[in-house]
């Protein structure tokens, strides 16, 4: 339960909407027991006396306490379902307060949409825990209270039973269930986990196994683990049943032993027989309020699960780093054997690489996909942290520095880059809010985007743009920024070669003191660069600048001839 | 839900056994009120002892374990049912992928089909384990109550005959009001909770911007007004589930008064059936309500079953295939006469006529989307051709034995798929039967990864693929290499990488063609001047015909779309 410890207190947040939905919850609850009670008081009541009176005032009542049952429902429902997702706004808040100073980090580590799609899921899926996991018993132990004192009034046995009865069928029966689901949970987890994963080897290795006449026995694989699941999950719907029907079963038990002490006390003349039926029919209504339990076990496993994940993901300490801020002006950036390696994995994708970007210079990092120059940035832009070595600023190591007043002088573009619901307008303004309208189209009309008017909308994650008009508009963005050195990882690379060129040459003259680091898959045009770093299986495999390198004849001319061989 | 209630009816025994399990709790249910009621009249009205109603507790008792016992076995029916549907479901959905002629040539929407097959199935659960029990019960047992409130008070049994059909009615009202609502709001709970998601997907750029802060008071902002929202269409919701409770209890009401009448004034109503009546009165009307739930739960599973019909409807065109073995090692001439293929709208490839000579070297070039690939999945027998024929030393494809034709073949793709498994189960995936570790690592040098290979802690037993080890683009080739090595193909299809590799794998890849090629006939998808050069033959394709065949030097001197090609390619201005 600790576990939800977070989530309870975020509840609890909403005293008011919870308070109300709880009150409501129990009133509805009661009015339903009254309203069964007050029926089987009228009847035994009719059977026994000719006055009209009797029967209106207790008709009266049964009115009452049907229209006041619906009533409370419906207000119950309204109060705890507003609490609920107040509840969840204030999840979606806490989850980004502790989420932001890891997501950098985090996302280039695990670089996967899982991530995002797994949190989303998962804070979703906790809108069940104050409907269904947290409410339920709170209301339930309120209503049998109500009702067990005012069948104390009749009979002291009765009210034991129900009371032997809420233990039973609110406490034991889903505490025992929810430990066995508990138990295993993990094989149904598992079962599935294994289906997706040879489904998606069936269908993205189609090609494969066709060829290598492997898709029968794939096939027989996976109609295995189709089996295996199915099993798990048929156990599991049983499981659920098992717990339905033994909550049922023991509530009409409970019913039936308080009728039979009923009856037994009756004949034995220490029970008014006037109240036999009323209590017996308090009973099977009392327990009628008990079927949102029989669905505890699961909401319970599935919210705390869902916690414990989110919590796991936001566990992780920020990196302590310094709070100093950059020096003003230019920077020069160094790095001293720097490696990395991912979660995970064994072969480091940074091994050893010692840079110098002095100020105001511009370097290329190059290399084969995968030999490392994304990360190298990463690293260097102080996303990732470095393993072993240093990244130094001004000669000064870049662990004192606090990671806003690094990127605050940083111009990024990432391969991916991400553009928000919204306008033109208001995704350039992220990079200065307070730039006006002609600062902004200026910057479009530097990416040779000056077509674009500032109003267009912005679809999820830019959709509505190609590849290359992002990644222009990354640009822009990264103009409108103003800071002091540019990091760019291939930022023109589905921009088509005239206009990514013309791009790079303004680049270049509008601020010919700054300094720019840009990584590479384009061999091209690298005439112009002060230096270029070439990266193979993180390992620093060469530098210098073009003539340099063409002339030692080493690993940059070996990758720039076979780039001469490639037509795309 | 037409299509998922025929899935459910076709499980005959489930069904009988959910009727004959449905009239046995009806029948439970009625004797359960039967007795307790049975029980206050003895002692109550008749001033019974406790010994004489001793029979009637021990009867109440039996009523109460048919009922839970057959409200188990009902649910048990129920989830079997669906674990049944379920499992062929997926089968099926696995063998529509399969004859899907695209899979084989296109990786997209692998994804998407992977939810269909775990999730979409998913979805359709509630429909046979909840909705299907539930409608038989709404069919059988209210029936078995309303016959049992007559038998006792007929006048009551009229008062639920003119009250009870609101409910379904006002269901239906409520359903139909809720989703109105709801659709009507639809874009805006989708802008609002699609917030937060685009505000975490973006949380890097924010926060290199420096607007990590910013973003709080925006998610707040449209958390309320997502909680506003999805509010006003609950409201509706509640309020009209409102009104169908109150219909209910209005109804329990009028029964009781009228109950409570003929006991008293009229005194024509015994005790008996007056408690009977009112004990079974509030189960029919509960009865009917789960139902509506139930039916709730249906709804949902209604997209996931039509998101399925659209995957069993697609058109689909098979390869035939015939009986004919292939001798083992023998390069076959290839003659591809008349070749035509389209996929729906799309024209990709129109009467390509080609002849290739064993041990022959063939490179296919052509712009993108000029039928390249369609080009090699045709001849590798992935796609089914439309027109046209494929001769395999003068016997048609069609009449070749399918295992026999890809035991020849190999296609070495630019992003080659390694399976979660070893490095060795991964080359060994060439062959059928367990090659020995002695021609693994044989296979494995010549294509250049035994040296890494041998080089990890575990070797040859190094997981790779999905969970173990991360393999670079030029890696995996070699292993595709090695694949090729040890099959020892005749026919090799290689899809030529468009990106520079490392230095290392560029020079095994030309190597290990240039070696495999010496006892088989390559295809290769070029994007190299050396490969293109030293082809025996170029094929040109310009959307999706052959403009051009030839080769290096006739094409040089007489085709100019060739022309243009070459001098970027010598001139070193690649762009």
């Amino acid at each position: 339960m600790s576990e939800l410890t977070h989530v309870l207190k975020l509840t609890l947040r909403e005293k008011r909407d919870v308070s109300l939905a709880i009150v409501f919850g129990v009133l509805a609850g009661l009015a339903s027991v009254a309203l069964l009670a007050s029926s089987g008081y009228l009847i035994s009541k009719a059977a026994l006396t000719g006055q009209m009176t009797v029967l209106i005032v207790i008709g009266a009542c049964l009115k009452l306490f049907g229209l006041g049952s619906a009533v409370s429902r419906y207000s119950e429902r309204l109060f705890s379902h507003r609490a609920t997702f107040t509840m969840l706004g204030n999840l979606r808040v806490s989850f980004f307060e502790r989420l932001s100073p890891l997501a950098p980090e985090l996302y280039s580590k695990y670089r996967s949409g899982d991530l995002l799609a797994r949190i989303i899921g998962d804070v979703e899926s906790l809108q069940n825990f104050l409907l269904r996991v947290f409410y339920p018993p709170v209301v339930l132990l309120l209503v049998f209270m109500g009702t067990i004192l005012f069948t104390v009034y009749f009979s002291i046995y009765t009210a034991i039973l129900l009371a032997i009865g809420y233990l039973l069928t609110a406490v034991a029966v889903p505490a025992y269930f929810a430990w066995r689901k508990r138990r295993r949970d993990w094989r149904t987890r598992e079962s599935r986990g294994a289906l997706s994963a040879e489904a998606a080897e069936f269908l993205y290795g189609f090609r494969d196994l066709k060829i290598h006449r492997q898709l029968a026995g794939k096939e027989q694989q996976i109609s295995d683990l189709i089996d295996f699941y199915n099993e798990e999950q048929r156990n599991e719907g049983k499981e659920e049943v098992y717990s339905q029907s033994m909550n049922g079963f023991i509530a009409l038990v409970i019913s039936l032993a308080i009728l039979a002490s009923g009856a037994y006390f009756t004949a034995a003349g220490e029970l008014d027989g006037l109240f036999l039926a009323m209590l017996v029919m308090i009973s099977l209504g009392v327990f009628e309020n008990m079927a949102p339990m029989a669905a505890f076990p699961s909401h319970f496993e599935e919210s705390r699960k869902a916690a414990v994940r989110l919590d796991s993901i936001v566990d992780e300490m920020p990196r302590v780093k310094g709070s100093s801020d950059l020096p003003e002006g230019g920077l020069s950036i160094s790095s001293r054997n720097l490696s990395y390696v991912f979660p995970d994995e064994q072969r480091p994708a940074l091994d050893d690489v010692s840079i110098d970007l002095p100020r105001g210079s511009k370097t290329a990092i190059v290399g084969p996909s995968g030999s490392g120059k994304s990360t190298l940035l990463a690293v260097l832009m102080d996303i990732l942290p470095a393993r072993s070595g240093q990244v130094l600023i001004n000669s000064a190591n870049s662990e004192k520095f606090s990671q806003e007043s690094i990127w605050q002088s940083l111009n990024v573009v990432l391969q991916e880059n991400h553009f928000f619901q919204g306008t033109l307008r208001s995704n350039l303004k992220i990079a200065d809010s307070k730039a006006n309208d002609d600062q902004l189209a200026a910057a479009l009309e530097r990416v040779e985007l000056g077509r674009f008017s500032l109003e267009m909308d912005v679809e999820e994650k830019g959709q509505n743009f190609s590849g290359g008009e992002k990644q222009r508009l990354a640009i822009a963005r990264a103009i409108l920024k103003k800071g002091e050195v540019w990091m760019l990882d291939e930022p023109v690379s589905s921009v088509d070669s005239a206009t990514g060129q013309l791009i790079y040459e303004r680049l270049f003259n509008d601020y010919p003191e700054q300094t720019f680091i840009i990584v590479s898959h384009d061999l091209t045009g690298l005439e112009k660069m002060d230096q270029i770093i070439v990266l193979e299986n993180g390992k620093l495999m060469e530098k210098g600048s073009y003539d340099e390198l063409m002339r030692s004849k080493g690993y940059f001319y070996g990758l720039k001839e076979i780039e001469q061989q490639v037509m795309a | 839900m037409k299509d998922l209630k025929q899935l459910a009816f076709e499980q005959k025994s489930a069904i009988s056994l959910l009727i004959v399990m449905s009239a046995l709790r009806g029948a439970a249910m009625i004797g359960q009120a039967v007795f307790f009621v049975l029980v206050v009249d003895g002692v109550f009205i008749k001033n019974s002892s406790f010994e004489e109603i001793t029979p009637f507790l021990i009867g109440l008792l039996l009523a109460i374990i048919i009922r839970s016992g057959t409200g188990y076995l009902i649910g048990r029916t129920g989830v079997d049912m669906a674990a049944s549907i379920k499992k062929q479901l997926r089968l099926r959905l696995i063998q529509s992928f399969k004859e899907d002629p695209l899979l084989s040539s296109t990786e997209s929407h692998s994804g998407q089909k992977v939810s269909l097959l775990m999730d979409a199935v998913d979805e359709t659960d509630g429909f046979f384990s909840k909705y299907i029990p539930q409608l038989i019960q709404s069919y059988i047992i209210p029936i078995m109550l309303l016959a049992a409130i007559f038998s006792q008070n007929w006048t009551t049994g009229l008062i639920i005959l003119v009250t009870a059909p609101f409910i379904p009615v006002f269901m239906a009202i409520v359903g139909k009001r809720t989703k109105e609502k709801a659709d009507e709001k639809m874009v805006q709970l989708n802008r609002f909770s699609g917030t937060f998601l685009d505000i975490l997907q973006g949380l890097t750029t924010l926060r290199l911007f420096g607007q990590g802060e910013k973003q709080k008071e925006k998610i707040k902002e449209s958390s309320k007004n997502f909680r506003d929202s999805t509010m006003d269409v609950l409201k509706s919701a509640f309020m009209s589930s409102l009104t169908l409770e109150y219909i209910s209890m209005l109804s329990i009401g009028i029964i009781a008064l009228e109950v409570g009448l003929r006991l008293v004034v009229f005194d024509n109503l015994t005790f008996f059936s007056a408690f009977f009546i009112m004990i079974l009165v509030p189960d029919f009307f509960t009865m009917l309500k789960d139902f509506g739930s139930a039916f709730h739960t249906a709804r949902g599973s209604v997209s996931a079953s039509q998101m399925m019909n659209e995957e069993f409807s697609k058109e689909r065109k098979q390869v035939e295939w015939g009986d004919i073995e292939l001798p083992d090692g023998k390069v076959p001439q290839l003659d591809i006469g008349h070749l035509s293929f389209s996929y729906g709208q799309q024209f990709e490839l129109a009467d390509v006529s080609l002849a290739i000579k064993p041990y022959s070297k063939i490179a296919v070039i052509g712009k993108s989307g000029s039928g390249k690939t369609t080009l090699m999945n045709l001849i590798a027998g992935l796609l089914p051709i439309d027109d046209g024929d494929i001769l395999i030393d003068g016997k048609p494809r069609k009449e070749i034995d399918e295992s026999s034709w890809f035991k020849q073949l190999s296609y070495i793709s630019q992003s080659p798929y390694l399976f979660a498994g070893t490095i060795r189960e991964n080359i060994a995936i060439g062959v059928n039967g367990n090659p020995s570790a002695k021609e693994i690592d044989e296979a494995a040098r010549k294509a250049g990864i035994h040296e890494l290979v041998e080089s990890l802690p575990e070797g040859y037993h190094t997981r790779v693929g999905e969970g173990g080890r991360g393999l670079s683009g030029g890696e995996k080739q070699r292993i595709a290499l090695a694949r090729a090595f040890l099959k020892k193909p005749t026919i090799i299809l290689f899809d030529e990488p468009t990106t520079g590799l490392d230095l290392q794998t560029e020079r095994i890849l030309q190597q290990s063609i240039a070696e495999l090629s010496r006892n088989a006939t390559v295809i290769t998808v070029a994007h190299r001047l050396h490969t293109i050069r030293d082809s025996d033959q170029i094929v040109y394709l310009d959307n999706g015909r052959v403009a051009a065949v030839g080769p290096h030097e006739e094409l040089a001197a007489n085709f100019t779309p060739y022309q243009n090609l070459l001098p970027l390619q010598t001139g070193g201005a690649m762009r």
